[in-house]
């Protein structure tokens, strides 16, 4: 089998989906850790400094370009499959199971999916394009030559309007709901399904992935808006 | 258990042939026995029709002892309905109560065409099973006893793989319409012992090739499959035929 064959199969496809999905499970695990900087009561200096080295360094940038792209192929066959999967049963069910035999958030990836596709593109539009392409306040700190684009005002004028802070703690809430589902579903698809490992694989995907990693982010435009 | 009669009212999927339309209708199922198997109500309803002058209720049967895999339908909205671990054949009337109203359907996917009221193609599987679900052995005795050595553990994770009956309920169950249970079990039961293992990796590509070919779905791992399954097949089954579809895939020269 060909690798363009292989990757045309369902398991294939799959395949895709599942390793790009961990990579992004990745990236919010360190974006996270990244933007915890903005609760930092100093002016956002940690923070400007940090964002001034991401959007530089060129190793970060040509990880940030791949991320996008793996963004984009991760929708991409997840709504390909969505598709062939509606499609494989042209005549639907009058009564279903519901939740008596799968759970409800493994039936929603497409769904939140979409949700995280519009907040993801809400984002960048707000903060990722403003900060390279757009104009941006400086802040000058102590004992720097030059003075940084102030990323964390931005921010911090973003989250004084509450509309804008319910979008985040919902897509938040999507982000929730994917994960506790996906990082599991995921370790499946590459086979990983075994006693002495499912209990870990499950601690990670639904408490770590699922329920932490998006309350962490979810509680900073909530702070910012009550700061 | 006490035993009981109760009166029924069946909202039955009834479709002429493949190209009808089909839809539901009412049917009313009177004095049904709490010892009544699911199907043996049906049998009851069939008299009543065929003594009415009106076309049976068509619906597949073979063994009636949750062996064959004929029996297939989706009650109230579950594969074989209820009761977990069990073949329609095995479901009894007790799982119900008098005056309870029981919508009947044949399995849903387009892989399995529906060929009258609740019977469905199935043939696709077979197919399957033709790309690969087999040992290439064809003349010579059988070998004796404890020539090839099986460790226990291996043998019994394959005797429970090889517990699939072929119903096609995970098909059924599954809201992508996906072969991987089924598939996985025939991979799994062959794969884990020495006789299928020569062949495993061209077997996972071509079943897993076909089953796509058919038009089932793909697996979202909601587990549906195995919340349903009469035979209780595991959900381990399609990990390892992902890893031998990805081993496979990864190594094949072709």
């Amino acid at each position: 089998m060909k690798w363009s064959q292989f990757f045309n199969t369902s398991i294939g496809k799959k395949l895709l989906v599942g390793a790009t999905g961990l990579f992004l499970c990745s990236f919010v695990l360190v974006h996270l850790v990244g933007n915890l900087q903005l609760l930092k009561n100093d002016r956002g200096e940690a923070f400007n400094a940090y964002a001034a080295f991401m959007g530089h360094n060129g190793l970060i940038q040509f990880i940030a370009w791949g991320l996008k792209i793996v963004i984009l192929l991760h929708a991409f066959v997840a709504i390909q499959l969505t598709f062939s999967n509606r499609a494989a049963r042209p005549v639907k069910y009058a009564v279903n199971p519901g939740n008596q035999t799968s759970s409800w958030f493994s039936r929603q990836m497409a769904i939140m999916g979409s949700i995280l596709f519009i907040f993801i593109v809400i984002h960048l539009a707000q903060f990722w394009a403003k900060f390279h392409y757009g104009d941006m306040p400086t802040q000058t700190y102590e004992g720097m030559a030059q003075p940084l684009k102030d990323l964390y005002a931005v921010t911090y004028d973003a989250f004084q309007h509450g509309w804008v802070v319910i979008i985040y703690v919902i897509s938040m809430i999507a982000l929730s709901f994917h994960l506790i589902h996906g990082f599991k579903s995921a370790c499946q698809t590459f086979g990983l399904n075994h006693k002495k490992y499912n209990g870990l694989i499950n601690f990670i995907g639904v408490w770590i992935f699922g329920i932490a990693i998006p309350i962490g982010f979810a509680i900073i435009p909530v702070f910012i808006f009550f700061q | 258990m006490e035993h009981y009669n109760m009166n029924l009212t069946l909202k039955v999927w009834r479709q002429k042939n493949k190209n009808d339309q089909g839809g539901f209708e009412t049917i009313p199922a009177k004095n049904i026995s709490s010892e009544m198997s699911f199907l043996e109500m049906f049998d009851v309803v069939n008299e009543g029709l065929i003594s009415e002058g009106k076309e049976p209720i068509a619906f597949d049967h073979d063994c009636r002892e949750g062996i064959c895999g004929a029996c297939s339908m989706h009650i109230n909205g579950r594969a074989h309905g209820p009761w977990a671990g069990t073949t329609t054949c095995q479901l009894h009337m007790r799982a119900f109560k008098d005056g309870d109203t029981i919508t009947v359907e044949p399995w849903r996917a387009g892989a399995f065409p529906v060929v009258k009221d609740l019977v469905v193609d199935r043939s696709a599987f077979d197919r399957i099973i033709e790309a690969g679900g087999y040992i290439s052995i064809n003349t010579g005795n059988a070998q004796d006893a404890n020539n090839i050595p099986v460790d226990k553990h291996k043998a019994d994770l394959a005797f429970a793989a090889a517990a699939c009956i072929g119903c096609g309920a995970c098909v059924a169950a599954c809201k992508n319409s996906s072969a991987m249970l089924f598939v996985s079990a025939k991979v799994s039961q062959l794969a884990l012992l020495p006789q299928g293992h020569p062949e495993k990796d061209s077997r996972a590509l071509n079943m897993v090739a076909q089953m796509d070919k058919e038009g089932f779905g793909s697996c979202t791992n909601t587990g549906a499959c195995e919340a349903e399954c009469p035979k209780e097949i595991s959900l381990t089954n399609i990990a390892r035929l992902n890893r031998q579809f990805i081993g496979a895939g990864f190594s094949s020269e072709k």
